[in-house]
């Protein structure tokens, strides 16, 4: 390998006629008088001079080349690769043409390739391309990981691929951005995975209900049980809203979460919250004020006149006063607020509270909050909200030399569709906080993982915290515009990112200075919902088939005659419910796979055993 | 369109017409064969691709080699001139590099030629020599069964005679099969043979002139023993759709090979192409001296200063 051509002092090309290149490669050319320089594969080519990139050239002729391999001369093999490379940090000079050019051993490129220390950080997957450095790299950084590709699972051969979790304090929040199937989600999971390892306390908002980490992988190397690391909690069934806790504040964006307030809900919501309301005290003024406000003074006041039950004449008193206090609050703002505060608690948000994530969370476990997005996004907004405050709280006191404060620890936020939680251009409940923690996290060891197959959807203040991106493929060009904007991937690399293959990934991050790519290694554990649809329905089919063999046996040979019994046996026994008609079909089914056999008689069909 | 003077014009028709007039004066392609053959001047015979077994067996007897050289000389005033030359012999194999020999001249440093022609002369039967010499050393190498070259086997003989004599012994005591492959025809023996037969005009025409578009594609015309020169046997044919013919020499001693030397050629040479063995073209890339390698040589030895003392002032127009 020897430098070629026109040089500068970033850029250069090298030829080699026994070696293809390969993108991202790093390598060294050894100037004589600048000393050994690394630079990289951007661009690969190779060229055959005999095999021109012309019509009418007489040399395409696939006889005459065949002829000469069976002579032992093979036409393919004479072709020179090309490469263009770009320097890892510019030279003073240009790089002398005709100097030579090698693969650096691992010590040489060390520095390029690991950041931190390996204790400290989480192991994504491997560096492509580096197989040749990786040989001379110490046993113990070899094979780290298990590898998926083109159906097969193996162990890393490449130099791994290491995020400091140390390097956080300084780069605190990490952006992953990919199309559906481009392995964002795997990616995502492996992040989670390491961060468990190192039981770092955080937090998964999971709207697809996907994120387990109890079932392992199947035919992996090495199986990691997590299921002590981290704990699952369903909105509305584990975990919720304390209402007496929720400020004013709170409560406004909890309303507005399920369907936005106008100004007169939100004035109105401000004067009936009182300190201190619970759910009851808070939903009963307002009902008691809606009612009040139908009936309106006159029939109140009449109503009060009247003789009436000890608790009615309270009501009707409590009424009045109410109306007297709240005399400019509408009806219909009223309204508006009863349902959807009633919306929020037959979701079961105010049953329960969010003490079991704090728990989960002081012990340094994952907290898997799963819900539907709506209620994800009305409840995180309180959820983050309360426990950033608990941290900068704790931070702040510790700060000013006061350690009355209750411990909290520092932890990370992570979500897939990231978009939904702080879009672009309108308002979501939760854009606030996301957007806090996006621009002053870092301060209080709040870091954010934010996953979204529209980065051009996200907040632009949240993108440019994103420090570290982890980029799969992307086909929107508006979104490979966004990611070229806002990383410093070059264009070579931008180029590729429509074709890169599930799993492969550019990591754009200050503390390399540089992209590297990557592929994510194989998680050690699986979603819930990796069955296929088709699997699914074709495993269904055969388990009612074989539970409706099952019961019908021992009523065989089913025949005209005694055909009403057995449906009714066969739903007694079963627990279906057959009319003659459908068990019939269901029989004829049987009869078309060979679990049953079908005679015709003289007094009609009758279905036998099929081994008979 | 570029105004012409009108009387340069018209002298350019009047040539242009003399020379398709002298084609015109070519009997028609049928009676051409009819002679060809009548008078006993070659046979027509037709090649045919060798498939994978036949070169197999060929292989199995040994490899097929390819030798080429290649000449530059420094544009110069006589007698500061450089000249360039390098020979190649190459297997037909991934695994084996080639042989090439090389060489610089100058008359300065040979100061023994009077004129630039003498220098020309010589520098062209050098790169024979060159040439004959990597053969011989490759069949030391390579233990080869067929050996291509690039040019008429009577070229060697005539520039480089000691030389070719060791070549042609050596190739026939292993029974290595030597093959000229003459891309530039300049013989005339047809039109020799059938002077009473043809039109004055073309009584000295050159064989290729004669055979333009007369052989189909594949076919060639042996000519008979005696006809070429002492030692040699020669066929004309077209190897490719291109319709001007090669031509191949042999050894008088080893034309019992012609019929398999024939179908080899042809199978070596692509069919939409200019009619050369692929396996020369390869060589000749591999082996030509490009102008920018003699000037990159010139500047880096000579020095810039020399380099512009010895340019000629004509290498210095502007248009």
């Amino acid at each position: 390998m020897q430098v070629v051509g026109l040089t500068t002092p970033h850029e250069v090309y090298v030829a080699s006629k026994e070696r293809k290149f390969r993108i991202n490669e790093l390598v060294v050319i050894e100037d004589p008088y600048q000393g050994n320089l690394i630079g990289e594969v951007v661009e690969s080519n190779s060229y055959n001079r005999f095999i021109p990139l012309s019509i009418g050239s007489g040399l395409h002729d696939a006889d005459v080349i065949e002829s000469l391999k069976h002579l032992g001369y093979s036409i393919s093999e004479d072709e020179i690769n090309i490469a263009k490379v770009k320097l890892l940090t510019e030279a003073n000079f240009p790089i002398v043409t005709g100097c030579p050019v090698r693969l650096p051993a691992f010590d040489e490129v060390r520095g390029y390739l690991l950041k931190g220390k390996r204790e400290d950080a989480l192991l994504l997957g491997e560096i492509k391309n580096t197989e040749e450095t990786a040989a001379t790299m110490e046993d113990d950084l070899k094979g780290l990981c298990d590898m998926y590709s083109r159906g097969k699972l193996y162990k890393t051969q490449n130099v791994p691929f290491f995020l400091d979790l140390r390097s956080f304090q300084q780069y605190p929040h990490i952006g992953v951005f990919g199309g559906s199937g481009s392995g964002k989600s795997f990616g995502l999971r492996v992040i989670m995975e390491e961060i468990m390892k190192h039981r770092f306390p955080a937090i998964m908002l999971d709207p697809h209900y996907e994120m387990e980490f109890s079932e392992s992988q199947e035919n992996i190397s090495e199986t990691q049980d997590f299921s002590q690391y981290f704990k699952k909690f369903q909105i509305g069934e584990h975990i919720g809203v304390e209402f007496k806790h929720l400020s004013r504040k709170d409560l406004l964006a909890l309303l507005s979460a399920v369907s936005p307030l106008t100004d007169a809900m939100s004035s109105a919501v401000e004067e009936l919250h009182l300190h201190g309301d619970t759910y009851l005290s808070f939903s009963d003024r307002l009902e008691l004020l809606s009612e009040a406000l139908e009936k309106g003074r006159g029939k109140i006041e009449q109503a009060l006149k009247q003789d009436l039950e000890p608790m009615e004449k309270d009501k009707y008193k409590k009424m009045k006063e109410l109306l007297e206090k709240y005399q400019n609050i509408p009806l219909p703002s009223v309204q508006g607020i009863t349902w959807r505060l009633r919306r929020l608690h037959n979701s079961g948000l105010f049953s329960h509270d969010i003490k079991p994530v704090k728990e989960a969370m002081m012990q340094g476990k994952l907290v898997v909050v799963q819900g539907p997005i709506w209620l994800l996004q009305v409840f995180s907004t309180y959820l983050l909200s309360n426990i950033y405050r608990q941290r900068r709280e704790y931070k702040d006191g510790e700060l000013q030399g006061q350690t009355a404060q209750e411990y909290f620890p520092p932890f990370i936020i992570a979500t897939d569709e990231a978009h939904n939680f702080a879009p672009k251009g309108r308002d979501a409940a939760t854009k606030g906080i996301i957007t806090e923690i996006a621009q002053e996290g870092r301060k209080y060891g709040v870091f954010l993982v934010l996953a979204t197959q529209r980065p051009t959807l996200l907040d632009e203040t949240v993108t440019a915290q994103l420090n570290t991106k982890i980029i799969f493929r992307t086909v929107r060009a508006s979104d490979i515009a966004t990611i070229s904007e806002e990383t410093d991937i070059k264009v070579e690399e931008a180029r590729r990112l429509p074709y890169l293959p599930s799993g492969d990934a550019f990591v754009s991050s200050p503390l390399f200075g540089r992209t590297v790519a990557i592929r994510v290694r194989y998680p050690y554990t699986r979603s819930p919902h990796t069955q296929n649809p088709l699997d699914e329905i074709q495993i269904h089919r055969v388990k009612s088939e074989d539970k409706l063999l099952e019961a019908i046996k021992p009523h065989l040979p089913i025949y005209a005659a005694n055909f009403a019994r057995a449906v009714e046996e066969i739903n007694k026994t079963s627990g279906q419910q057959y009319e003659v008609r459908t068990l019939k079909d269901a029989l004829e089914t049987l009869v078309e796979k060979g679990k049953l056999k079908k005679q015709s008689s003289p007094l009609g069909d009758i279905y036998l055993e099929s081994g008979i | 369109m570029l105004d012409l003077d009108i009387s340069l014009k018209q002298r350019f028709e009047q040539v242009a017409n003399e020379m398709r007039l002298r084609l015109k004066q070519r009997p028609s392609l049928d009676t051409l064969r009819n002679m060809i053959s009548d008078k006993g001047i070659g046979t027509f015979a037709k090649c045919h691709r060798l498939g994978k077994k036949d070169l197999l067996r060929i292989v199995e007897r040994g490899k097929i080699v390819g030798v080429d050289g290649s000449t530059n000389s420094s544009k110069g005033h006589f007698p500061y001139v450089i000249t360039l030359q390098q020979a190649m012999a190459k297997p037909c194999s991934n695994d084996e590099s080639a042989i090439t020999i090389t060489d610089a001249l100058s008359p300065i440093t040979m100061g023994n030629f009077s004129s630039e022609e003498e220098y020309r002369e010589f520098v062209k039967r050098n790169l024979a020599g060159l040439e004959v010499k990597a053969a011989v050393a490759a069949i030391d190498e390579y233990s080869p069964k067929v050996i291509l070259l690039d040019g008429s086997l009577v070229r060697y003989k005539i520039e480089a005679p000691p030389l070719w004599q060791k070549l042609k012994s050596l190739a026939l005591a292993k029974n290595i099969i030597l093959v000229g492959v003459v891309e530039g025809i300049s013989t005339n023996l047809i039109s020799q043979c059938l002077k009473d037969d043809l039109a004055e005009a073309i009584h000295h025409a050159s064989d290729w002139e004669i055979l333009f578009g007369l052989l189909d594609v594949g076919e060639r015309l042996e000519i008979a023993q005696g006809l070429f020169k002492e030692g040699f046997r020669t066929f004309f044919m077209r190897s490719s759709i291109d319709p001007k013919p090669i031509g191949i020499d042999l050894l008088e001693e080893q034309q019992i090979y012609l019929n398999e030397v024939a179908n080899l050629v042809y199978t070596l040479t692509p069919k939409d192409g200019r009619g050369i063995p692929l396996w020369l073209d390869i060589i000749d890339k591999s082996v030509r001296i490009s102008d920018k390698v003699m000037e990159g040589l010139l500047s880096t030895y000579l020095g810039e200063d020399y380099v512009e003392f010895i340019r000629p002032k004509r290498e210095k127009r502007e248009f």
